[in-house]
């Protein structure tokens, strides 16, 4: 479902070139979830962002749901990302102006067509109720605790029914007691058959991984 | 990405920062209120003078020329053959002569019928023009005669529209005589006149008689200071009292289109005669000084909706940069770098258009508080409009129109900027 092949990334400070992944080769299947583990500043994020497709200047090649990254138009790979790749960010991220349904149905402004208004707000309440927060759907984000946010970051992730779901450090700003319901969350996604990839640098993440890999130096370690 | 979610999008967005869509809304509002105040005054003063003068377009007045080279050298009499020569020139769609009565006509008592006030001992000498029922049978009511009735009969009489407003907005009040209805009203009031008497003794025929004039309507095709008599009437006249025959007074040529009007005036001249500019060239001369300065002070308003567009755009540039973060999970969630740039844009037209509307609104208040003033401030006169503005529909138009294209202006480099903001850096 993932797939990235001897993927590179330089970042340039003034004149110096500092590479922080180099030649990462990575598969992560339906039905799995697969930790990317790894002290701050070594690279994570950024590999999250290539293989979600956020981040097109990279060398190598990614892939999501069968199709290449590289050579699709701006556009195009934002139709893919919003129909193939869900978001979850450490800081939720959630649009303070938005009620908890109106922040999980965001992604249905950028289709082309993404039904009712009715079926619209039918599928947000769907994604809250997977996540536990049926009755939280009138909620403004102030409103709601740090677990219940990122619960609703991640029903926005599922709203569009992706087929693969990345999290960058999503317990970071949360308890050990959320942190491990998140985790056992993306457990029960990864079991529905998502696939699912988690950067952290936190070890706890590793006990509900299929996988747990470590980047260091650029490289990936089993 | 579709209008819906855009708007959507977008009032959330300005909801979200109140103070700073208000300003914005401010800065448009007053460049949007002025242009549409200057704009409503230049059109509404134009109007005021164009029924001050109200000049047809097509109308080239033609008058024998002031040097006069005589006929061989193409002929400075307007007669019947002049006439005919002027019809047949190209993008002439009529012509009708006109020629002065040279017998004095004076009333000295009140119309009758009216039971208006009419000073002692006053006399008004009543200049008058011969011309052709076809010149005005359009203003003339349905089978209304405008012929010559003969010696003793009632002369029918074609009076300027004009001439109205003048009694009813000077002389009536200076009299303390009550107003007249409008036009209509008046058709077949009669004026009891002494043809041949003149206010100067001098002038005076020697052979006076009683007559009177029929009101036959009103036409803005005849001047402010004449009457309009059947130019049968006037051929008559001028044979009882011995009056030569020395060709029209003029001729009145209608072009077919306005275009045609300066090759015609051209024709005119070259075969000799003059074309009266009168009040067709005073209308343009103020009509082209309403023109300028409607133009300078809609390019003060246009310089205000320059400021108003680099308002908006320094808030945007300020909020896009604040926002990066949001723009970014935009992008995570499937917006492309092209809808966030359609989002910033479709800000700043809502507040274009905000600004617009309420600009307009205002602009028309302005207009009717300064209608109040100067209806308070100005004397009483002929002409005077009700409304020194015309706010025609594109001018309520023109406000949200400018003031979006303004905002769009201000709005088009900070929307290329979040639409090139690099969704991972600003996520990482």
């Amino acid at each position: 479902m993932i797939a990235l092949r001897g993927v590179s990334k330089e970042f340039r400070d003034g004149g110096s070139a500092q590479r922080v992944l180099d030649g990462v080769d990575l598969d992560v299947a339906p039905g799995e979830l697969v930790a990317v583990v790894g002290p701050s500043g070594s690279g994570k994020s950024t590999l999250l962002y290539i293989a979600g497709g956020l981040d097109a200047a990279f060398g190598g090649e990614a892939s999501v749901a069968g199709r290449a990254w590289k050579g699709l138009g701006e556009t195009e790979r934002a139709r893919l990302r919003g129909a193939t790749v869900g978001f979850v960010f450490q800081s939720f991220n959630l649009l303070p102006t938005m009620s908890a349904l109106d922040n999980v149905c965001l992604p249905a402004h950028f289709r082309d067509a993404p039904g009712s208004r009715a079926e619209v707000a039918a599928r947000g309440r769907s994604a809250l109720e997977r996540v536990g927060l049926a009755d939280k759907a009138h909620k403004s984000p102030s409103q709601l605790s740090g677990g219940e946010r990122q619960r609703v970051a991640i029903a926005r992730a599922l709203f569009a029914e992706p087929r693969v779901l990345l999290a960058d450090e999503p317990t970071g700003n949360l308890d050990e007691h959320t942190g491990a319901a998140v985790i056992a969350t993306f457990g029960e996604l990864a079991r529905a058959g998502l696939a699912v990839m988690v950067v952290t640098h936190e070890q706890r993440v590793s006990s509900a991984a299929s996988r747990v890999l470590h980047l260091e130096h650029g490289r990936l370690f089993a | 990405m579709r209008i819906a979610a855009l708007v959507d999008l977008a009032n959330r967005t300005l909801r979200a920062d109140p103070r700073r869509a208000l300003v914005d809304t401010v800065a448009c509002c007053a460049g949007a209120a002025a242009l549409v105040f200057f704009v409503a005054l230049g059109l509404g003063t134009g109007d005021a003078v164009r029924r001050l003068f109200p000049g047809e377009a097509r109308l080239v007045e033609v008058i024998p020329s002031g040097v006069s080279l005589g006929p061989v050298l193409g002929g400075a009499r307007l007669d019947d053959v002049a006439v005919g020569r002027l019809r047949a020139l190209r993008g002439v769609a009529a012509a009708y002569p006109k020629l002065n009565l040279r017998v004095p006509v004076t009333a000295s008592r009140a119309p009758e019928g009216l039971g208006i006030y009419w000073p002692p001992n006053l006399a008004l000498q009543v200049p008058s023009v011969g011309v052709p029922r076809e010149l005005v049978a359009d203003d003339l009511p349905k089978g209304a005669p405008f012929a010559d009735p003969g010696p003793g009969g009632a002369i029918p009489v074609v009076l300027a529209k004009r001439l109205l407003e003048v009694y009813n907005g000077t002389i009536a009040p200076s009299w303390g005589s009550r107003r007249l209805p409008p036009g209509p009203a008046l058709v077949g009031l009669q004026v009891p006149i002494q043809i041949g008497q003149s206010m100067l003794m001098y002038r005076t025929e020697k052979r006076v008689v009683e007559g009177r004039l029929v009101l036959a309507g009103f036409s803005d095709r005849v001047p402010l200071y004449q009457a309009a008599l059947p130019i049968e009437t006037v051929r008559r006249l001028h044979q009882e009292y011995g009056k030569t025959d020395e060709g029209y007074s003029s001729v009145a040529v209608f072009a077919r289109e306005p275009d045609d009007v300066p090759s015609i005036a051209a024709a005119v001249r070259r075969m000799g005669f003059a074309v009266d500019q009168g009040e067709r060239a005073v209308a343009e001369r103020i009509g082209s000084v309403i023109a300028l300065a409607t133009a300078a002070l809609s390019l003060l308003a246009v310089l205000m909706l320059a400021l108003a567009a680099l308002a908006v755009a320094q808030s945007l540039f300020a909020t896009v940069r604040a926002r990066a973060k949001e723009l970014a999970v935009l992008r995570a969630v499937g917006a492309s770098a092209s809808d966030v740039r359609t989002m910033v844009l479709a800000e700043a037209a809502l507040l274009g258009l905000f600004g617009g509307v309420l600009g307009a609104v205002v602009a028309r208040l302005a207009a009717l508080a300064a209608d109040a003033l100067l209806a308070r401030m100005l004397p009483e006169l002929p002409f005077l409009p009700e409304t020194f503005f015309a706010f025609s529909w594109w001018v309520w138009m023109l406000g949200p129109l400018v003031s979006m294209a303004a905002a769009l202006a201000g709005a088009v480099a900070p929307a290329s900027l979040a639409a090139r903001l690099d969704p991972a850096r600003a996520l990482a």
